[in-house]
């Protein structure tokens, strides 16, 4: 895995300053969507082989939650963004 | 009936006894500082820093976006934060009772850390001023450079026990020394 990450805030920080919180790409549906539709955002999740988006919580550092982009066969981190920027520039792209 | 507080350093058990001159390589508690939360309210993040560097015989530490930590060894926490509270568009809450301050000096201080946090701290990446949270000694906490060979440890209280500890073994090769200072 990844053994470092490079934290917009705090610079480069090892991975146990991290926890992990999951895909970060399922989007959470509008409050009155159907039930499949909250059943799949709630349980349903992809394990895929290559690039992956995942929450990271920098809990003992700036405690801000990232995304993390990155390989989990090659190990590289191809990018890391405050999750709130990120949610912002999802919204801006129009992912809802 | 009246109740008189004692005031006792959380730290007292592991040094009071062991008590001796300071090395060059030392580790010393402070007894009573003054440790302040400030929080930055929303868009204000920049004019609070400004405000914040403004300040005389306070030092601050950041730990992440619009939040940093006041220290001071002069003024009473009630002082301090009379003076932070007048910042606009920020948030101060006095921290002093639950943080345990402790400054870490000597010529191989850096080697002495190496075995205890996780970052760089290369003058060229931490520089003297730096600040940031961090695991030491695999407790959250908040490491500042004070100096080329000088660096303060802040940790809560309830952890610092176990921090003094750890950096004391680490230090045990460079002989340092420990008291309240
Ligand atoms: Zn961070």
């Amino acid at each position: 895995m990844a053994s470092l990450i490079t934290c917009p805030h705090c610079g480069v920080r090892p991975k146990e300053e991290f926890s992990i919180r999951g895909d970060a790409v399922p989007v959470r549906p509008a409050p009155n969507a159907s039930d499949e539709t909250w059943n799949r955002y709630v349980f349903v999740r992809d394990n895929p082989k290559g690039v992956i988006r995942e929450y990271w919580h920098h809990v003992s550092g700036c405690r801000r939650y990232l995304v993390v982009e990155r390989d989990n066969v090659s190990h590289a981190v191809l990018s890391v963004t405050d999750a709130t920027v990120a949610g912002r520039a999802g919204q801006k792209e129009g992912v809802r | 009936m009246t109740i008189s507080f004692a005031h006792r350093h959380v730290l007292e058990d592991h040094i009071i006894g062991f008590e001796m001159k300071p090395n060059a390589h030392h580790l010393s508690v402070s007894r009573r500082p003054t440790i302040v939360t400030v929080l930055a309210h929303a868009e204000a993040e920049e004019d609070v820093q400004l405000a914040l560097d403004l300040l005389e015989d306070v030092s601050i530490r950041s730990c992440g976006p619009c939040e940093w930590l006041a220290v001071s060894q002069s003024s009473s926490p009630e002082a301090l934060l009379r003076l932070l509270r007048a910042i606009p568009g920020s948030s101060a809450f006095d921290q002093s009772d639950g943080r345990v301050l402790m400054q870490i000096s000597g010529p191989d201080v850096r080697r002495i850390l190496a075995k205890c946090v996780g970052i760089d701290l290369h003058a060229d990446v931490f520089a003297v001023g730096a600040s940031g949270n961090m695991l030491i000694a695999h407790v959250a906490g908040n490491l500042a450079r004070s100096g080329p060979d000088s660096f303060e440890i802040i940790v809560p209280r309830s952890y610092a026990g176990t921090v003094f500890e750890e950096l004391k073994e680490m230090g045990r090769e460079f002989a340092l020394t420990a008291a309240f200072g």
